[in-house]
């Protein structure tokens, strides 16, 4: 059982580490393409507002809900190890 | 300097493949030829070869440990032993060793009418150490001569190296557009 919540602390810990490193690295990503769009578009209005719109929106995207997956992709795969080894 | 950084690559790469040998699974096809049990002084720099599962194995110098024993097409011995991995690593999440004893019982065979089985397993044998491969599952194949391809171990190889370049290739971008400009900006003059 102590080994159980060791596996589940330490993984819950490192995973939010990737999390949070993904986070910053894709939000720096986004934030970078669209002012990069903004000039290509011609430089349409105030550039701050126009990227702040951009990411606002990519706040709502699926490619940002998609990161979650960090959390979700690791306990799927452990429960499929679990099955394979001990129930097939 | 440049032996240094070789022997440091050198030493990095034997490190990453022998622990990736280690950690995947292996499938040996065997003949099964019997189970015992045997209390193992588990002691030393080697206990890092056995399962301490648990928390109060973690502090025992020596328990019982299951074995299969195994003899391969050509003749050679293959000991194996079997125990939990439980939570710990590598991370098989293996908790069925008393079934996985009970089925390999199951399976022995004699040399006049063989039945062979894949023993999939993970570890080195090594006899000078007394170390032992963990067995994770046995399962019938047809004969001796059966191909297996490690699709697991293609799998993860993959995905392992996919990862491995994805990281280089953006650190390698961050050092030249960030670190790269800040040295020269202080060492600038220097020569």
């Amino acid at each position: 059982m102590v080994a159980f919540l060791r596996l589940v602390v330490f993984g819950f810990l490192i995973l939010t580490v990737i999390y949070v490193i993904v986070l910053v690295w894709s939000r720096a990503t986004q934030r970078r393409k669209l002012a990069k769009d903004w000039t290509e578009n011609g430089q349409p209005g105030d550039k701050e507002t126009y990227i702040e719109t951009g990411m606002a929106q990519y706040e709502q995207s699926l490619r940002r809900k998609l990161i979650l997956l960090i959390y979700v992709v690791p306990v799927v795969v452990v429960g499929t190890i679990i099955y394979v080894t001990n129930f097939m | 300097m440049v032996y240094v950084k070789w022997v440091f690559w050198g030493l990095f790469w034997l490190i990453v493949v022998g622990f990736l040998h280690y950690s995947l699974p292996q499938r040996d096809i065997v003949r099964i030829v019997n189970t015992y049990e045997e209390r193992q002084d588990v002691t030393g720099w080697t206990k890092m070869f056995w399962a301490a599962s648990d928390q109060s194995q973690e502090r025992l110098q020596s328990w019982d440990v299951q074995f299969i024993q195994a003899i391969a097409p050509d003749g050679d011995p293959m000991v194996y032993r079997n125990e939990d991995t439980g939570w710990g690593w590598p991370p098989y999440f293996k908790f069925d060793t008393a079934n996985l004893y009970t089925d390999a019982s199951d399976s022995t065979s004699t040399k006049d009418a063989p039945e062979w089985y894949a023993v999939t397993h993970y570890g080195w044998r090594n006899e000078f150490l007394s170390i032992f491969p963990n067995a994770v599952g046995i399962k019938r194949v047809a004969g001796p001569d059966v191909t297996l391809i490690p699709w697991f171990n293609i799998i993860v190889l993959t995905i392992l190296a996919a990862f491995a370049w994805g990281i280089w290739a953006r650190w390698r971008r961050f050092r030249k557009n960030k670190i790269d400009p800040k040295v020269d900006e202080w060492t600038d003059g220097w020569e």
